[in-house]
């Protein structure tokens, strides 16, 4: 074999490996998703800050390499990649992590999974908050979060958000399900989406909750969500059969014709019925809370 | 002199025969790996030499009573099943877990923002059993983010700021919590000599301790080798909680550190232990992981008895119901081994994710990814082509060529790969690639 043609066939065969690991990188973040995941952050960087080293990007399977422990609540939420990039602009510091939660749902699942009623909430996105040195907020399928340090990191972690933000576009808005749950007398940042094993059973997922003051107490309403009236009425049935192996199941007339209570030592008490595709369910309900859960249930028909 | 040397040779002996049960307890033993007629399909790694022997403990009857383990020289002795709280957002998982006997909860300060202690502390004081079970919690070290560390995480922190820090996230714990003590503080992902050896770190645990405020200290960390054999020069932790799984199983140094650091009274704590559960391995098996696969990883993992207890997580009540039960039975099921024989569970459970990492660790430059997705065309795919095609492909003196000088390999990989035993098997299958 000639030099030239050796050396040609060196760089042909040294490319194999190469293009097999760019391969597998595509089969796990499509040059696409790449694209559009860096496509959010501006360029120039805001705050004078500059980028430091080339982005990296995380897919479900391996996102546990960068968060270890905390990506299992990631993955309960189906996160589909995370974009990930430090910025400096001396004496700041500053880290991006947007998170490509596939669903508007999920966005908001993870969103409210990690915010306190007791963090500064802030106008980004469709909703946001700050708190030491952070900014997360969440907007159509993303979870954004900024972390800054130093001097001048504050408005720095602000012009971010607004950037990205605006970038992302899309919809603003909460999951839709969220505006059929009572207004009156709900607990400000408390409602969720519980994207699997709500109230500790894997049957009732999805499920949205929020907390209520009634008369009685604080009580927590749940919805969950079948993908049929077959499927809600499946979901009653399991709840039915949990109930009745662990403790108690008995017919709750005064909170509708269908409805159920059921309690057993470790979960207290519930009451549930089907509503449409929904199983709908009131945590630790009394007799005085009978009105507001017919209410709940009446607003999904 | 002669008392020294009789001591030395009371500990071989007890390490010997800690090795001796491992034998008959399925763990893997890559020369008779490798000898055995399986060579490529892997069968027997996670089995070892027999797969009919039973361990003395499995011979028994299942029964509803709990196997208890002490705590290495605690004194405190726990079911070996108990409860890790961190992903879980429902109370009522705790009663149950207490109710069906767990008398364990593991949680830290940083779990849900604080939310998780508050959760066990209400249940726990609800309860009313706050003598009755042992309470875990995890302070993180200041300016911890996400790793590789973000920058705004990086800046050096003095031994008295960390002593504070510790003190102060600790007191919130305590409130949180609802206790006057907790029973196991942890510095809590210390993942490095760094981070295990740290003054201030130090310092708060042991004052806390002193103090009355944590009956124990120990470290957890998602390396075990390194913490177990870190924990043990420092003889000042009393605990380590460390990932532990099936996807180890032919990792002899690891198993020998674990056997060495009980004998040492190091109480160990196990996490992980499900390998992340059904999400992994996921995607690259052709069918998902059985109902069994989950008891079977929880049983490889207790069946060690150096391992006082498991801290599985739960988020449903299911989980519990079918976990607990490991607690009193450790015999394999047909089910059961079934899963742990899969060859693809077993390659799939040390699969190389070409992140790299490890070249830095190998003093010859080797081309580590490159030989491990040589191994998987060979062992996983069967593709003797493909196997010579990706090693031919290696710059001379990075490949197999270059291995063999070490005594043995020195790279590591984060994600529990065994690079040495993997490049061993290579070699083994060379006459058949033919390279």
């Amino acid at each position: 074999m000639s030099p030239k043609a050796l050396i040609a066939l060196t760089i042909l065969l040294s490319r194999v490996p190469i293009a097999y690991t760019q391969q597998l990188q595509s089969a796990q973040i499509p040059a696409a998703v790449r694209e559009r995941l860096s496509g959010l952050l501006p360029s120039p960087p805001p705050a004078r800050a500059t980028a430091q080293e080339e982005p990296a990007f995380y897919t479900s399977s391996n996102l546990y390499h960068y968060m270890d422990g905390a990506a299992d609540v990631f993955q309960m939420y189906d996160v589909q990649a995370l974009f990930h990039r430090d910025f400096k602009a001396v004496p700041m510091e500053l880290t991006v992590d947007i998170f490509d939660m596939g669903t508007l749902e999920n966005a908001f699942g993870i969103y409210a999974a990690e915010r306190s009623p007791k963090y500064d909430f802030v106008t980004i996105g469709a909703e946001g908050y700050r708190d030491e040195g952070i900014l997360n907020f969440f907007q159509d399928h993303y979870y954004v979060k900024l972390a800054g340090f130093g001097e001048g990191a504050d408005p720095a972690l602000q012009q971010f958000a607004a950037a990205i933000s605006e970038r992302v576009g899309g919809d603003k808005g909460f999951p839709a399900l969220l505006s059929k749950l009572p207004d009156a007398r709900r607990k400000p940042r408390t409602e969720k989406y519980l994207a699997k094993d709500p109230l500790g059973h894997p049957f009732l997922s999805p499920a949205y909750q929020a907390v209520y003051e009634l008369d009685s107490g604080e009580s927590t309403l749940m919805i969950s969500v079948g993908a049929s009236a077959a499927d809600a009425a499946s979901r009653m049935r399991s709840l039915e059969d949990h109930f009745r192996r662990t403790g108690q199941w008995n017919p709750a007339p005064e909170f509708g014709n269908a409805a159920a209570r059921g309690s057993n030592s470790f979960e207290g008490s519930l009451v549930a019925a089907v509503s449409r595709h929904y199983v709908v369910i009131l945590l630790n309900p009394s007799s005085n809370s009978a009105a507001f859960f017919q209410d709940a249930a009446a607003r999904l028909q | 002199m002669k008392l020294m040397c009789k001591n030395r040779k009371r500990e071989e002996d007890t390490m010997k025969s800690l090795h001796l049960w491992n034998r008959r307890d399925f763990i893997a033993k890559p020369t008779v790996w490798l000898a055995a007629s399986h060579l490529v399909g892997g069968f027997d790694v996670l089995f070892g030499q027999s797969t009919n022997a039973e361990p003395a403990t499995a011979k028994a009857e299942a029964s509803a009573k709990p196997i208890y383990r002490t705590l290495g020289k605690t004194g405190i002795t726990l079911p070996i099943v108990s409860m890790g709280v961190m992903n879980a957002e429902v109370p009522g998982l705790i009663r149950r877990s207490y109710e069906l006997g767990i008398r364990h909860f593991d949680t830290a300060a940083f779990y849900q923002q604080g939310r998780n202690e508050e959760m066990v502390g209400s249940m726990i004081k609800e309860m009313g059993v706050r003598d009755k079970v042992i309470i875990s919690t995890k302070v993180l070290p200041p300016g911890w983010g996400f790793g590789p560390r973000a920058q705004t995480q990086q800046r050096i922190y003095s031994p008295a700021e960390v002593k504070a820090h510790f003190h102060e996230v600790f007191e919130g714990s305590l409130k949180r919590l609802q206790v006057d003590y907790v029973d196991i503080l942890y510095n809590h992902a210390a993942d490095s000599e760094a981070d295990i050896d740290s003054e201030g770190a130090l310092e708060a645990l042991t004052a806390l301790k002193k103090a009355g405020k944590a009956r124990l200290i120990g470290v957890s960390s998602h390396r075990p080798e390194m913490a177990l054999k870190e924990v043990m020069k420092l003889g000042v932790y009393d605990v380590v909680l460390t990932t532990i799984n099936y996807t180890m199983a032919d990792d002899q140094g690891m198993l020998k550190t674990i056997d060495e650091a009980a004998m040492k009274g190091i109480g160990i704590v196990a996490m992980k232990t499900l390998a992340g559960g059904p999400r992994r391995p996921d995607a690259k098996l052709d069918k998902p992981l059985p109902p069994a696969s989950q008891t079977a990883a929880l049983k490889w993992v207790l069946r060690h008895e150096a391992i006082t207890t498991a801290i599985p997580g739960y988020t449903r009540y299911d989980q519990i119901e079918q976990d607990f039960p490991v607690a009193s039975n450790l015999a394999y099921t047909p089910e059961e081994r079934e899963f742990l024989s899969d060859k693809n569970v077993a390659a799939e459970a040390q699969f190389c994710r070409q992140c790299g990492q490890c070249r830095s660790g190998c003093p010859r430059g080797v081309d580590i990814p490159a030989l491990m997705r040589s191994h998987m065309y060979a062992v996983q795919y069967s593709n003797r082509e493909l196997t010579r095609f990706t090693l031919a492909s290696i710059e001379t003196g990075k490949g197999l060529d270059a291995c063999g000088s070490c005594g043995a390999c020195k790279a590591s990989c984060r994600n529990y790969v065994h690079i040495g035993n993997k490049i061993a098997q290579l070699k083994a299958l060379r006459p058949d690639i033919a390279v």
